[in-house]
């Protein structure tokens, strides 16, 4: 829920850089390794707007994979159940290369 | 009109965060963020290591629940300063707690900061709390599979604490693979067994602590 108004504050933070404009849509991407459960953050979304003078704005949750990146052969893959290993040459030696992600993506804002 | 962004959904946490890390790094101090479920020996652990601690040592904590100060007042018996953050609900810990609950405390000349986390191994994975380092504890009474169920949990840890090995006899728990599974999802981190109850491990959770001083 604290998430939630944190989206809605960027939300508003956003808005008022352009002008004040009303936001008709909003984009997220959250990542897999964000420690965010997207369908438990829509739910919280669409509870805490219906109340506010944002409403009725809509979201659009992306989920962003979980991916390393070899320091072998340099391959960016998804991790799946878990696996550090390259997907590509096999090679263990890897580092985190994305999935912490928690952001909005996009507004869609109403013409002037 | 689509306006595309990046904007940071915790920009505001982490904004707080960075100024606390940055003021932890000029005054030399290591302030670690203990995270785990509720009942997993965050407070034994505390309450061991600053009974350890030599009394002029310059440490403090604190440590965030839901409700009560019964946290606050278990560590206050070792003659260190402890300050209880009732968040009245919230799950996690955020860093405008935390830097709330800094102020008229002597901070600038601390050489250790705890910051227990609410029990929760989840929510408090998102939010910065201006942490040199991040200790997740995982009691063997829990399950072995923990850091695959919590990937992002583990995945953001630099410490995996195994507590209350004492009780391993007593249940069916796997060191190996509890050791497998976190490095599966970060194999850099770095794992420490220990009982509160025996004092096993408890001096290799105190070189720990050194080497970051």
């Amino acid at each position: 829920m604290s998430i939630a108004e944190s989206v809605l504050d960027a939300v508003r933070a956003e808005s008022a850089l352009h002008g004040g404009a009303r936001v008709t849509r909003a984009g997220l991407r959250i990542g897999e390794l964000s420690g965010v459960a997207v369908e438990s953050l829509r739910f919280c979304l669409e509870v805490l707007v219906a109340d506010t003078d944002l409403a009725p704005l809509g979201f659009e949750i992306e989920s962003a994979a979980w991916t390393r990146r070899c320091r072998a052969c340099g391959a960016v893959f998804r991790v799946t159940d878990a696996r550090p290993e390259c997907t590509a040459c096999g090679g263990d030696d890897t580092e985190a290369a994305g999935g912490d992600q928690m952001e909005l993506s996009y507004l869609e804002l109403e013409e002037p | 009109m689509r306006v595309p962004l990046e904007r940071k959904v915790l920009s505001e946490n982490d904004r707080i965060a960075a100024a606390l890390r940055e003021r932890f790094q000029r005054n030399g101090t290591f302030c670690v963020n203990l995270i785990s479920s509720p009942g997993s020996g965050k407070t034994s652990l505390l309450e061991r290591t600053l009974a350890g601690f030599d009394a002029a040592r310059r440490v403090a904590v604190l440590t965030g629940d839901i409700q009560t100060d019964n946290d606050a007042r278990r560590l206050a018996r070792y003659g260190f300063p402890v300050r209880q953050i009732t968040t009245g609900g919230a799950c996690h810990l955020d860093a405008s707690m935390v830097e709330r609950h800094l102020t008229d405390w002597p901070v600038d000349e601390l050489e250790i900061l705890f910051l227990e986390n609410v029990g929760n191994l989840v929510c408090p994975t998102s939010y910065d709390l201006g942490e040199e380092a991040r200790a997740v504890l995982l009691s063997v009474a829990e399950g072995e599979d923990k850091p695959l169920k919590y990937p992002a949990t583990f995945h953001h840890a630099d410490l995996v604490v195994l507590t209350k090995i004492d009780l391993l006899p007593y249940v069916p728990f796997s060191m190996e693979l509890a050791r497998e599974n976190a490095r599966r999802v970060q194999p850099e981190i770095e794992i420490l067994e220990v009982s509160c109850t025996s004092g096993a491990g408890l001096g290799q959770w105190n070189d720990w602590i050194q080497r970051h001083l």
